[in-house]
């Protein structure tokens, strides 16, 4: 399917937050409770409308384990978008937001927007971390946030799709060099011929012939 | 030699990786399109496989068969084995009246990268060509070598798994040098991975912390997992012949030379253990070992 314009997002946060969770609540609009530790990168990709403009988002979810930090790294690398998440009922991963800020704006473009997300937030009876914390925190490191419950599906699409109305208006500002790959935006393929070899809502690419 | 470096690439021979579509296949073409543009300078070694369970007769895995494209490269051509293993599914969009015969194009999707230190690949059944994958959080698959390629691609892999697990003359087998990137062991008291134990978040010992770990250890012992990241330099030799030159070739020295720096900075961010050594250390003239230096 064509696309104006395709933003790389990436999901970090410590192990155990929902961040696959999120993924594919977003993705595939289901939850899977039990999902196996992350390793390296997991895509997930989704279409969506801004502004009467189909966009692609191409989504990097990565492992938040500690043994993987180092190669978590290599992936900030051209992202437009990221989804720094933690869990609402786990104190610690609200406490190490500040070293995975730190990660993502040494190694990503200085305009990559970040949505700071309280996950869980069905867990309410369990709550270690008050909503007004995430928004201090937020409004603090210049953030944008939501508390989201991939289980429930609140504030998913909100999480996702308002990152992508934000990265949007600045390239409406002129803050996004559209043209540098640096800044995780790329400009949708215009003529037929190369709209064909993007298919599915997935995204990814067509080959010729079939299966038998 | 230098005929071939001239002539634009429709006119050089495509070679026999890409006649049996192990080379530039789709794979590779997804993963070097603009969309992804990912591992741009290094060759992809891929094939077609299908998921299959280990149970009963290996029968697929899913009702609907799953179709997996498996593949190596590195994160620059001029380390002398593959660091990265990608996954893609391929799926065929189907209208409501489609049979087999007027499925569509298939779509490929990426839906993994995983560095290849973390990953153990296996023959596990050479007369029903299968691969068994097995990460270190011990995800397991059986994948069962697509049967539109001939028994030279088997081979193949048979082969890259034995350079994985062995190595190449001109990869190190000494574990104490040290090397920042994943072709090395880790020692299991090295601590150059992790950040400061001070800025280490606490789940780091949560449970999946000592699982990963354990997978970790049983990997450096009894699958030799840390030494065994070892690329299929002999491929290349069938392939390259007289295209030595070009950009794509994984011959070590010869991507050394005219390495852009844009390279190594991203070979060093994805393969870093810690920032600070990465650029102290130049782990790809490292990588090669004593070899850099000739006989």
């Amino acid at each position: 399917m064509a696309y104006a314009y395709l933003f790389k997002y990436i999901i970090i946060g410590d192990t155990g937050v929902g961040k696959s969770c999120l993924l594919l609540q977003f993705t595939d609009k289901r939850f899977q409770p039990v999902h196996d530790l992350t390793m390296g990168v997991e895509f997930g990709a989704r279409m969506i409308t801004i502004d009467g403009k189909q966009i692609k988002l191409q989504i990097w979810d990565t492992a938040g384990q500690e043994s993987f930090r180092s190669i978590t790294r290599s992936y900030y690398r051209g992202a437009a978008g990221a989804l720094l998440v933690y869990d609402i009922t786990r104190r610690d991963t609200f406490n190490h937001l500040t070293t995975w800020l730190e990660d993502a704006r040494q190694h990503s473009n200085s305009n990559m927007v970040i949505m700071l997300i309280g996950n869980k937030s069905d867990l309410e009876s369990r709550r270690e971390v008050k909503k007004e914390e995430g928004e201090a925190f937020a409004r603090e490191h210049g953030l944008i946030f939501m508390e989201t419950s991939a289980k429930t599906a609140s504030n998913v699409e909100e999480a996702f799709i308002n990152t992508a109305k934000e990265i949007y208006e600045k390239i409406q500002e002129g803050v996004f060099d559209i043209n540098n790959e640096a800044n995780g935006i790329k400009i949708g393929p215009q003529h037929a011929a190369t709209n064909a070899s993007h298919g599915g809502n997935q995204g990814g690419q067509q080959a010729g012939g079939g299966c038998c | 030699m230098s005929k071939i470096r001239g002539l634009p690439p429709a006119i050089r021979d495509p070679g026999p990786g890409v006649e049996l579509g192990v080379e530039n296949g789709l794979l590779c073409q997804l993963i070097h399109s603009p969309e992804f543009n990912l591992f741009s300078d290094s060759v992809v070694f891929e094939s077609t496989f299908i998921q299959v369970t280990k149970q009963g007769n290996w029968m697929d895995a899913y009702e609907r068969s799953a179709t997996i494209i498996l593949g190596v490269t590195s994160s620059v051509p001029s380390l002398p084995l593959p660091n990265i293993l990608l996954m893609a599914n391929v799926t065929w969009p189907q209208g409501p009246f489609s049979t087999c015969s007027t499925l569509g194009a298939p779509v490929i999707t990426l839906s993994r990268i995983l560095p290849l230190k973390y990953v153990e690949l296996q023959i596990y059944d050479r007369t029903q060509r299968i691969l068994r994958v097995r990460t270190v959080t011990e995800k397991i698959y059986y994948l069962r070598l697509h049967e539109k390629h001939p028994q030279a691609v088997f081979r193949f892999w048979i082969r890259l798994v034995k350079i994985l697990q062995k190595g190449l003359s001109i990869t190190t087998k000494d574990p104490r040098i040290h090397f920042t990137h994943c072709l090395v062991p880790k020692m299991p008291n090295s601590s150059t991975e992790t950040t400061p134990e001070s800025s280490r978040p606490a789940s780091s010992q949560s449970s999946e912390t000592i699982m990963l770990l354990a997978a970790e250890r049983a990997g450096s012992s009894v699958l030799d997992l840390s030494n065994r990241h070892r690329f299929s330099e002999d491929r290349y030799t069938d392939t390259k012949t007289d295209n030595s030159s070009n950009c794509k070739t994984a011959s070590p020295v010869a991507s050394l030379i005219g390495m852009p720096m844009r390279a190594t900075l991203i070979h060093s961010l994805w393969e870093q253990e810690d920032s600070c050594e990465t650029l102290l250390q130049a782990p790809v003239a490292s990588s090669l070992g004593d070899n850099f230096l000739g006989p």
